[in-house]
C-alpha cells in the first residue's frame, strides 16, 4: 500500500466514520466486547489507547527507515509495550487520581491488535504528521465505539449512566455479560453498513 | 547467514533500547510512585478506622506495625515478630523469636526506628548483626495495632489471597474482640464491570459489623441484593443524607447481621475468593495475635501495644 494521500482532517474522520477499528475493521472486539461494560470504563479505556496509539504510531514513523523488514512485528510489539510501560509508570507517579481509574486498563493495552495493525497498514509507510492525525483518528473511532457500546450496555444493563441511576432499575443484567457485547457490537456493524450503503446511495443519486 | 546475523542484531539492539528507556522512566518516577503508594495506604488505613479528610483523626492517635518473618536455623524453624518497645524514653523496636508452638524463646534489641521499618531494606539491615549465620529470615506479613491512649482500639491487617484471576491485596480492620470494621480492596485484576465491583460499597461494607464467631462460618449465597440492604449499604447508616431513617437503620442492622455475604451477580467466584480470603485473613492473625501476646507477657518485653 503506498502512503496515503488524505489529507489530516481526513485522516481523523476516516479512523471514525470509514474505517473505524471495531466496526469496520473489525479489530480489538476483546475489549470492545469485555470492558465496555460501563460509558466511564469505555472512555478511560478509549483514552488510553488514543494515547499509545499516537505515541507508538509517531514512534514507529521516525524509525521506519531502520527497521529490518523481517523483524517487524517484534519491533512493533517492543515498541508498544515501551510505551505502556512508560505510560503506565508516568501515571503512577505523577497523576495519582488518573492513575487509580486507568490504571488496570493501560496494562491491557499490549495486546490490542488495533496497535499493531495500525503500525503496520499505516505507520510504516507514513510521514510523522500523517501517522499523528491516524493515530488521533483511530483513538478517537475506538473510544467513540467503546462510548457507544457502554452508554448502551450500562443503561439497559445496569439503569445507570456515568455512575448516576437514570432508569431507578435493572432492565436487563443480560447486557452486562459479554454475550451482549457481541450481539451488541454485530448489531453496530450493521448499522454502519446501513448507513454508509443509504450515503452511497445519496450519493450516487446526487452524481 | 549474513541475514541472520543481522536480524539477530537488530532484534537485540532493539530490546536494549527498550529496556533502556523502560529503565530510563522507572529511575525518574520510581521514588513519586513509591510516595504516591504509601500516601494511598495512609488514606485506606485512616479511612477504615473512620477517619476522613472531614474528620481527621486525632492526635491521641497511635498507629504500630509489628512485622511477622519466619526464621530457619538448620532444618528448625521458628517465628519472630518485629515489636514496637519502649527503650527508656524513646520508641525502638525489638525483635522477639518464639518456636512453632508460641513458646518464647528470647529477644534482641534493634536499632531501627518506626520511619525506618516502613522499608523492607532498612529492616534487613537492622536484622543481620541480631541473628547467627545459619539463620535464614523471610519476611510473612505484616499488622498494625491502632491504639489510643494505652487502648488498642483496632487491628489492621494488610494481606493478600488468590482471586478469580490473579491475586487481591486487601487491608481488614478488626475490632479489639476481632469483630469486622471494614474492610478496602487495594488492588486487584478481576474484571472490569465483573468482578471489579469488589471495590464498590456495596459489596465491601456487607462485611462490617459481622462477628467473629459469624465470621468463621462465612460463605456466599447467590441471591439478588435486597434493596433496602443496599441503600443500608451505600450510605452506612449515614441518616442525613435524605436515605434511612434511624429506625431502618436499626432494623436493617439487625436484620442482616448473621446473613451471608451476598454475592455480586455475573462474579460469584471474585466475591468467594474475598470472603475466604477476609476469612482466612481474620483467623490466621485472632490465632497469631493471642499467641504474640502470651509470649510477650511471658518474655516480659515492653511493647507498646
Amino acid at each position: 500500500m503506498p502512503a496515503t494521500t488524505k489529507t489530516n482532517t481526513q485522516l481523523v474522520i476516516n479512523g471514525l466514520l470509514n474505517e473505524n477499528p471495531i466496526f469496520r475493521l473489525a479489530l480489538s472486539m476483546c475489549p470492545a466486547v469485555g470492558i465496555s461494560t460501563t460509558v466511564a470504563n469505555g472512555l478511560l479505556l478509549g483514552v488510553a489507547v488514543l494515547f499509545v496509539q499516537v505515541f507508538s504510531s509517531c514512534t514507529i514513523s521516525l524509525i521506519k527507515d531502520h527497521i529490518h523488514p523481517r523483524i517487524r512485528i517484534p519491533t512493533y510489539t517492543l515498541t508498544i509495550a515501551t510505551w505502556v510501560t512508560v505510560i503506565d509508570l508516568v501515571l503512577a507517579a505523577f497523576l495519582p487520581v488518573a492513575y487509580k481509574a486507568m490504571g488496570i486498563f493501560v496494562r491491557l493495552i499490549v495486546a490490542f491488535a488495533i496497535i499493531t495493525m495500525r503500525l503496520e497498514v499505516f505507520a510504516c509507510r507514513n510521514t510523522v504528521v500523517a501517522s499523528f492525525w491516524d493515530g488521533v483518528g483511530m483513538g478517537f473511532g475506538f473510544m467513540f465505539g467503546m462510548v457507544a457500546l457502554g452508554a448502551v450496555r450500562e443503561v439497559l444493563g445496569m439503569g445507570t449512566f456515568l455512575g448516576y441511576d437514570v432508569l431507578g432499575f435493572r432492565p436487563m443484567l443480560f447486557f452486562v455479560l459479554p454475550a451482549a457485547g457481541f450481539f451488541l457490537v454485530g448489531f453496530m456493524m450493521a448499522v454502519f453498513n446501513f448507513v454508509e450503503t443509504a450515503y452511497n446511495r445519496r450519493a450516487k443519486r446526487g452524481l | 547467514m549474513r541475514e541472520i546475523l543481522k536480524i539477530t542484531i537488530a532484534l537485540t539492539v532493539s530490546c536494549l533500547l527498550a529496556g533502556l528507556v523502560i529503565g530510563t522512566t522507572f529511575i525518574f518516577t520510581a521514588k513519586a510512585k513509591q510516595h504516591n503508594e504509601h500516601l494511598n495506604v495512609q488514606q485506606t488505613m485512616f479511612g477504615l478506622l473512620g477517619y476522613s479528610k472531614q474528620r481527621p483523626a486525632p492526635p491521641e492517635l497511635r498507629l504500630y506495625s509489628v512485622y511477622r518473618y519466619i526464621v530457619e536455623e538448620n532444618d528448625a524453624m521458628s517465628m519472630g515478630y518485629m515489636v514496637p518497645v519502649q527503650k527508656g524514653s524513646v520508641e525502638g523496636y525489638a525483635f522477639i523469636v518464639l518456636d512453632l508452638k508460641g513458646r518464647f524463646l528470647e529477644s534482641y534489641d534493634l536499632g531501627l526506628t518506626a520511619e525506618e521499618a516502613l522499608s523492607a531494606e532498612d529492616r534487613k539491615k537492622a536484622l543481620a548483626p541480631v541473628l547467627k549465620d545459619s539463620a535464614e529470615i523471610s519476611f510473612a506479613d505484616a499488622m498494625i495495632i491502632a491504639c489510643m491512649e494505652e487502648e488498642r482500639t483496632a487491628y489492621l491487617l494488610p494481606g493478600e489471597f488468590p482471586g478469580f484471576k490473579t491475586f487481591i491485596k486487601a487491608m481488614v480492620a478488626l475490632d479489639p474482640h476481632f469483630q469486622i470494621l471494614g474492610l478496602e480492596v487495594i488492588e486487584h485484576e478481576e474484571d472490569p464491570g465483573l468482578g471489579g465491583e469488589i471495590t464498590q460499597d456495596y459489596f465491601k461494607n456487607q462485611f462490617v459489623g459481622k462477628s467473629f464467631e459469624k465470621l468463621k462460618k462465612l460463605t456466599v449465597i447467590k441471591e439478588p441484593l435486597p434493596e433496602d440492604y443496599k441503600l443500608y449499604l451505600e450510605t452506612m447508616g449515614n441518616t442525613e443524607e435524605g436515605g434511612l431513617s434511624a429506625r431502618e437503620v436499626e432494623r436493617i442492622q439487625k436484620h442482616y447481621q448473621d446473613k451471608d455475604i451476598y454475592a455480586l451477580t455475573g462474579a460469584t467466584i471474585s466475591s468467594a475468593a474475598v470472603t475466604s480470603g477476609v476469612v482466612g485473613m481474620a483467623k490466621k492473625f485472632a490465632y497469631r495475635v493471642q499467641i504474640l501476646d502470651q509470649a510477650v507477657e511471658k518474655g516480659d518485653v515492653p511493647v507498646l501495644f
